[in-house]
């Protein structure tokens, strides 16, 4: 009786919060099928409910671009910035190299410093390689990602050293240690590297503002950006391009929860 | 040699034809009818422009990058407010467009001058009235066809209109500084004068206890200015709120939503109904290589032709005053009431940093609206932390 007290009392409290944490995305929804220019009514059902606002993202916004626009560099972004995360972690973690604690010190020093700082210079640097409206401009400056990389050599640290010393006595080389033995004991390490950069990028809006001067090569936050200007907001089409946008992040999340939870505990515990 | 020449005169006009680049933050209607404009410029004198469309959020900091790496487009389309930092920081060319000076509404064009020279060519401009619901002044028994001409009147309306049982209020503010400068002018009160801060003057501190009084002692106001409350677009538009101030922006929506509304100009106090003004402006950027064709293309958009066609087909004030009589009251009918008002409109200091003043004044306002400070205290404050800001400059 206790016990079921108990689960009605804890059940009833994750509902209350599941709507609060809810409610937002579903006023999105319920927003986006408002008609045009009503988007601040407070009517919870729409008047008549209408998909005209998808329809009218889609084909007159040019929105499915800036959908592929940011698929693309996203996931390039996120692969690439996993590869190189991981592969440096390895060797930061259980490789031997001169140098590897003040190098490992400068990486981690860069953190301090706000990301902010680095869009000029940075900028500077694209423009005068002539990479202002390409995919590169926005994939590759970000490519080094010192935070992933922290995350991940933590993590391969407590993978004990027996392990990899007992490989190599088999005659492993560094490559196949790597492969074989050190990324797929850190999947789910690297699973949430991937899923926190993938998402970096999906939500950058300034530097891919900054970088893109042809609308055709604007991402989904600069297009969102665009639904507002001087005095007006167009609401229900912001908030039907908003819904849209999160799909890739939503079906991620679904699939992978599990290592993204487990992985960033674990990060937090043993780190 | 001279052959040399004969050759030169063929390939020059080549090299130099020009391809402006310029960067505008219009919304979709704007854009359509500026496109429009465009095109008409680009077959009356041979000038390709490349028109980058660019968010209006965001364009403060890809501006300021563009100009930090000298990667600026010729012109860009750039709010009263962010003129100021761009032409305190030397960014911009001075502009000389000849006689068309005289026939801009002169408080547009003035809020585009610093130290005497002209930083910018406004390409819309915006002021404020007073929007009141028709449906509800007739529930109060009020005549919807007599707004309040006096802010005395208008209390007497706004008490009542409002009935708290259904959570209808008479007015709705905001709390920004620029909200409540029609009150401040109207009031009698100046803002700025010779770059000093002249906000705690007596007709200062009766403005802003009236704004004070209108939450406080009359209840009229259900203080849409706090942070997560009905903003006073959200609750006009949704019939709450009776009385709100707005611009000409807001008509297309409110009419499309079919609210029964109408404009009025600001209620006078001491000195009269003052509005104060906003809109874009169009900016050279020093690094041009195109001023002489930049210069061409700004005259153009605002020649008495282009501004007809703006003001008619966008319902907006337009900025050359040679195209007021051509305005379409009858198809835009509140526009009337925008183009009385510009005549009691004040203009804008261009100031290095004005959203720094805001974020100054604005929380010292909101002390005073809650009652934590007297307005007089507040408004002292003010000044001084306003005036330590110019100083600076």
């Amino acid at each position: 009786m206790v016990n079921k007290v108990k689960a009605f009392i804890i059940y009833f409290w994750l509902t209350v919060f599941l709507i609060v944490v809810l409610f937002p995305f579903i006023w999105m929804i319920i927003t986006s099928l408002k008609p045009i220019g009503t988007g601040l009514t407070l009517t919870i059902i729409p008047r008549p409910p209408t998909l005209s606002n998808y329809k009218s993202v889609l084909t007159q916004y040019k929105f499915g671009r800036y959908f592929v626009n940011s698929l693309i560099v996203a996931s390039i972004g996120a692969l690439g910035a996993t590869v190189l995360c991981t592969m440096a972690a390895f060797a930061f973690a259980k490789l031997e190299f001169p140098f590897k604690r003040p190098l490992f010190g400068m990486f981690l020093s860069v953190l301090m410093v706000p990301g902010l700082m680095f869009v000029v210079p940075q900028f500077a640097i694209v423009y005068r390689l002539g990479w202002i409206n390409t995919y590169k401009a926005m994939i590759i400056p970000h490519l080094a990602n010192v935070f992933g990389m922290f995350l991940l050599v933590q993590y391969m640290k407590t993978i004990p050293d027996e392990l990899v010393d007992a490989a190599r006595v088999d005659g492993a080389n560094n490559w196949t240690i790597f492969l074989k033995l050190i990324v797929p004991l850190s999947g789910a390490m690297i699973a949430t590297v991937f899923l926190l950069t993938f998402q970096f990028h999906w939500n950058n809006f300034l530097w891919q503002l900054i970088v893109a001067t042809d609308e055709h090569m604007y991402t989904v936050p600069v297009g969102l950006a665009m639904f507002r200007s001087a005095h007006e907001e167009l609401h229900t089409l912001k908030m039907a391009a908003s819904a849209i946008s999160i799909l890739p992040i939503t079906m991620i999340f679904i699939f992978a929860q599990r290592y993204f939870i487990e992985g960033i505990l674990r990060g937090a515990i043993k780190g | 040699m001279r052959r040399f020449i004969a050759l030169m005169t063929v390939v020059i006009p080549f090299i130099v034809d020009a391809q402006l680049k310029v960067w505008v933050s219009y919304n979709d209607e704007e854009f359509a009818v500026f496109k429009q404009l465009v095109t008409a410029f680009e077959e009356s004198t041979g000038i390709e422009v490349n028109v980058q469309r660019i968010p209006f959020e965001g364009q403060e900091q890809k501006i300021l990058t563009a100009c930090a790496t000298r990667t600026a487009p010729d012109l860009a389309r750039v709010d009263c407010a962010f003129l100021g930092k761009l032409a305190h920081r030397h960014a911009l060319l001075d502009i000389d467009i000849g006689e068309l000076a005289d026939k801009i509404v002169p408080v547009a064009l003035q809020s585009c001058i610093l130290n005497g020279k002209l930083y910018g060519v406004p390409d819309q401009l915006t002021c404020v009235c007073l929007f009141y619901n028709k449906r509800l002044f007739r529930e109060a028994g009020l005549d919807p066809n007599k707004p309040p001409a006096t802010w005395a009147e208008f209390l007497k309306y706004a008490q009542k209109l409002t009935d708290r049982s259904k959570g209808i209020y008479g007015f709705a503010m905001r709390n920004t500084l620029w909200w409540t400068l029609p009150f401040f002018y109207s009031f009698g009160a100046n803002f700025i004068e010779d770059n000093t801060c002249v906000l705690n003057s007596p007709e200062a501190v009766a403005a802003l206890q009236f704004k004070v009084d209108l939450y406080r002692k009359y209840k009229v106001e259900p203080g849409a200015w706090k942070s997560g409350a009905i903003d006073p677009d959200m609750g006009f538009q949704n019939e709450k709120y009776a009385m709100v101030l707005n611009g000409p922006w807001k008509i297309k929506l409110l009419k499309t939503i079919g609210i029964d509304f109408g404009v009025a100009p600001i209620p006078a106090g001491k000195k009269g109904g003052y509005t104060t003004i906003g809109g874009t402006n169009f900016v050279i950027f020093r690094g041009t290589k195109h001023k002489h064709e930049a210069v061409e293309f700004i005259k153009f958009i605002v020649s008495k032709e282009s501004q007809i066609k703006w003001a008619n087909e966008l319902g907006q004030i337009p900025v050359n005053m040679e195209a007021f009589p051509y305005v379409d009251t009858i198809r835009h009918p509140y526009l009337k009431v925008f183009l009385y008002q510009l005549q009691y409109a004040i203009a804008r200091p261009v100031l290095a940093d004005y959203p720094a003043i805001e974020d100054v004044a604005n929380p010292i306002m909101e002390a005073a609206l809650m009652g934590e400070k007297p307005v007089k205290e507040a408004l002292e404050l003010i000044v001084y932390k306003i005036n330590a800001i110019l100083q600076e400059e």
